[in-house]
């Protein structure tokens, strides 16, 4: 078992260089670099050259990239080459509001989805199941910049309840970001809990019909400890793999939310980020991504372990 | 989104962080628009076809109150320092005040200057400062401050883009100041026009050795005090009751960055912000705010120029017949009506704005016919040519599809090629022999036509070269007869519109959106009038 978690943690290290690296590779292939994107058009030939200088641009690539690498593995992320400003610093404060925003969503969106699910599955082809299937298959297909502007319309415009923008900045007090997360927060759960619920609804229905429930019920167990203590475990399994993948979308994948509502989170910084060419944040991003990524999934191995005695058995005696 | 400037405050585009180029970046950039189709479509659709308001509403504004201002987040670099390209644009006319500002007659108006005069055949400028005048810590204004905001505009460190401007006619050498209340200039060469050079939004006047920390302090004479400030990020600015020029009526401005675009309309629409500033609203937005009931669209007439510069450098274009052919190929009146629905003026290729007194009423008629003879004589039976155009500006496309259509009766085909906004200004703008490019109206003439026509100038975006109208144009420089240098500027024009290499079909308007509650609004550059600008009861 802990030889198991160690050969994953190790691949989980070498899927993360990758994408620093690949992440790399794509910033030097979009034209033009930070100092054209600071002096812009006014630029003339010789401030180009000496903000390069001063940047330390002239250096070969894969110089910087390896000054980066060996300063992150130093825990230092770099700084900023637009405002010379700590990456670490300014990551680590859009880090909070993105996981206050993915927090709250997950909360929502997981229970919402379980609830949904399961009732789904075992409402089979009854009205319960056909109005939550066909909202998720809704929920699903919209994209959640549409769902974001509908709401905004909804709630922040035809009635004022919640603001439709975030107007202060990264450092905002959690007090001031709070009435601002609602409406994001509803925009993510509607396209997150749409795919759980799908798998959720399948995977309830399968193990309803499966032999160890006909047992259970035969042996005179109530429907509901049927459902939670013996459907359920066995109906997640799957289901694991599907949440933790949207939970790592939601750290990444709120760009488009972010910025519809200008929640200044890594979505929004990453934007910019890219817009500037500034490396070292854009690849603090990624390696933070990527390691999202990787850790969910692991997670959700590691759940799948323990509410599945028979995993856990063979890993054993393997 | 994209280099710096106003609306009239003249110097080249938004920077290439504005919310265009951003928007190129998300696939969202469907998403704006599908969301502003959602926006009118749900709203009252009555609306949609009324043409847009042209004036925000006077009266009487309820004394103090705050105003909110939503701006794109320029750079994460942005700074308080006028002199600088990454200056907060809308931060710098509430806290500085210039030696001169430009008048509602386009000429230099007294401001900490109270008047000036030149001597030595227009090589030296003497200027009176005004007396009694202190900066926002109350230490007083004099002509050292005036000396050094000078010096350090010059100075190559601050790489400040009116450096190249003014490089040309100032050294620090040049500058004095016998005394607190004047300023002498002594120029390199001769400019009969020399204040017109200072009404420059990077010539806000610092104080003495502030350079390091007027970045964020914002320590100036004008109207509004800082209070606070982060790039990209919120800040306020509060009223100024010791300002020379009176006291404002609002208590204080607070300014906020949203990054899109529809965002900003948003933020607008659910009263989050009274007013959203580098933002020229599309049809879509304009038809979205219109049809709020709290908020509303002004026009600001004439405020930017839209070109298609001809690479005088490239084939074709290096044959004057094929440049005088696309010039006569197209209807103005056609392309102002598709591109802009009318909102603006035909420029009939002269780019000396309509309320400008040196403008020369010259127009040249349409004439397919004759430019299809032009070309035949150039060799071209038929003419084939990609146009580079992008979605760094709203007008942009519909500029280039509008082109495309008029020029097609002079036996001229254009294909459309969409670049990507966020590199359209480095990799295809003096590169590509035909593109669309537009720039904020506000420079004084001779800056205006040095700068962006002159042989050799920078900014000279069809890389046109012609002696004789630099001759003009040194002529005019150094005569010191107003009526005679007015002849020069107009003989000047006269041969752009005759033989340069840019297209210009139109001054188009600014399309801003502002809440209805916004009193006494009139935006000049990202200048308010800040004493007036309020808030109705």
């Amino acid at each position: 078992m802990s030889r198991y978690i160690a050969r994953r943690l190790l691949l989980a290290l070498v899927t993360i260089w990758l994408a620093s690296l690949g992440v790399f590779l794509a910033v030097q292939a979009l034209p033009g670099d930070v100092t054209t994107q600071i002096l812009g058009q006014n630029a003339t030939r010789a401030n180009v050259a000496a903000l390069r200088a001063e940047l330390g641009l002239d250096e070969s690539p894969w110089r910087r990239y390896l000054d980066w690498m060996s300063g992150m593995l130093h825990g230092d992320f770099g700084s900023s080459l637009v405002n010379h400003a700590s990456v670490g610093a300014e990551v680590g404060l859009r880090l909070r509001n993105t996981m206050l925003l993915a927090g709250v969503t997950v909360v929502l969106g997981v229970s919402l989805a379980l609830v949904l699910g399961v009732v789904a599955g075992l409402y089979r082809d009854r009205w319960p199941d056909l109005a939550i299937s066909s909202l998720s298959l809704v929920g699903m297909s919209m994209p959640e910049f549409v769902i974001a502007t509908v709401l905004v319309l909804l709630f922040s415009i035809n009635i004022p309840l919640f603001p439709a923008v975030v107007t202060a900045g990264p450092d905002a007090r959690l007090g001031d970001l709070l009435p601002a997360i609602w409406l994001p927060s509803i925009a993510l759960t509607v396209v997150m809990a749409a795919y759980i619920i799908r798998m959720l609804r399948t995977s309830v229905i399968d193990v309803m019909a499966s032999e160890f429930v006909t047992t259970a019920r035969l042996k005179g167990i109530s429907p509901a400890r049927v459902v939670l203590r013996h459907a359920l475990p066995s109906a997640l399994l799957p289901t694991l793999n599907v949440i933790a993948m949207n939970i790592a979308w939601l750290v990444g994948g709120v760009v488009v939310v972010e910025s519809v509502f200008n929640y200044p989170g890594v979505g929004l910084l990453t934007i910019d980020a890219v817009h500037n060419r500034d490396l070292p944040v854009i690849q603090t991003i990624a390696v933070l991504g990527a390691a999202t990524y990787v850790l969910c999934n692991l997670a959700a191995d590691l759940a799948a372990m323990a509410l599945n005695p028979r995993l856990r058995t063979n890993r054993r005696t393997a | 989104m994209v280099l710096s400037s106003g609306v009239n405050s003249g110097d080249g585009r938004e920077r290439t962080t504005g919310a265009v180029s951003r928007r190129g970046l998300l696939t969202a950039g469907a998403g704006a628009a599908a969301g502003a189709w959602l926006l009118t479509a749900c709203g009252s659709g009555g609306n949609a076809d009324k043409a847009a308001a042209t004036a925000a509403a006077t009266g009487k504004a309820a004394a103090g109150g705050t105003l909110r201002i939503a701006r794109p987040p320029a750079s994460s670099a942005e700074t308080l320092d006028p002199a600088s390209s990454l200056s907060a644009y809308e931060y710098l006319g509430a806290l500085y005040s210039r030696l001169v500002r430009r008048g509602s007659d386009g000429k230099p108006a007294a401001d900490l200057a109270m008047s000036w005069e030149m001597s030595d055949e227009a090589k030296t400028w003497t200027f009176t400062l005004r007396d009694g005048v202190t900066f926002h810590n109350g230490q007083a204004f004099t002509s050292a401050d005036a000396a050094y905001t000078l010096t350090h505009i010059l100075d190559p460190a601050t790489k400040s883009p009116q450096a190249g401007v003014l490089s040309t006619f100032v050294a620090a050498s040049g500058i004095s100041t016998p005394d607190k209340n004047t300023l002498v200039v002594k120029l390199k060469a001769a400019h009969a026009e020399f204040p017109t050079l200072l009404m420059h939004y990077n010539c806000y006047v610092i104080a003495k050795d502030s350079a390091k920390t007027t970045a964020t302090k914002g320590i100036g004479t004008g109207p509004f005090k800082l209070a606070s400030f982060t790039p990209a990020g919120p800040g306020k600015v509060v009223a100024n009751t010791d300002y020379y020029g009176g006291k404002p009526v609002l208590d204080a401005i607070a300014f906020s960055s949203i990054a899109e675009t529809q965002s900003r309309i948003n933020a607008l629409l659910s009263q989050q912000v009274d007013l959203i500033s580098q933002t020229n609203l599309d049809s879509a937005g304009v038809k979205t705010v219109q049809a709020s009931s709290t908020a509303t669209v002004v026009e600001v007439k004439n405020a930017q120029w839209y070109t298609l510069p001809m690479l005088c450098t490239a084939a074709p274009f290096t044959d004057s017949k094929v440049r005088q052919a696309f010039k006569l190929a197209y209807d103005p009146a056609q392309v102002i009506k598709l591109a802009v629905q009318g909102h603006g003026t035909i420029a009939h290729d002269n780019p000396v704005p309509p309320d400008d007194p040196y403008r020369l009423d010259y127009t040249v008629s349409p004439d397919p016919e004759k430019a299809k003879a032009l070309l035949k004589k150039a060799g071209h039976d038929k003419l084939t040519l990609p146009l580079y155009t992008s979605d760094y500006d709203s007008v942009l496309t519909p500029l280039a599809l509008a082109m495309k259509d008029s020029v097609a009766h002079a036996g001229i085909t254009l294909n459309i090629q969409n670049a990507p906004s966020d590199s359209y200004y480095t990799k295809i703008w003096m590169q590509k022999p035909l593109m669309t490019s537009y720039w904020y109206v506000g420079r004084p003439i001779d800056q205006l036509l040095s700068e962006i026509f002159h042989s050799g100038s920078a900014y000279n975006e069809s890389k046109w070269s012609n002696p004789t109208f630099d001759g003009l144009i040194a002529s005019a420089r150094k005569e010191t007869d107003d009526a005679k240098r007015k002849q020069l500027y107009q003989d000047a024009q006269k041969l752009m519109v005759d033989q340069d290499g840019t297209i210009m079909p139109f001054f188009a308007s600014r399309m801003i959106g502002i809440s209805k509650k916004v009193v006494n609004y009139h935006e000049s550059g990202f200048e308010f009038d800040y004493l007036k600008i309020g808030l109705s009861a």
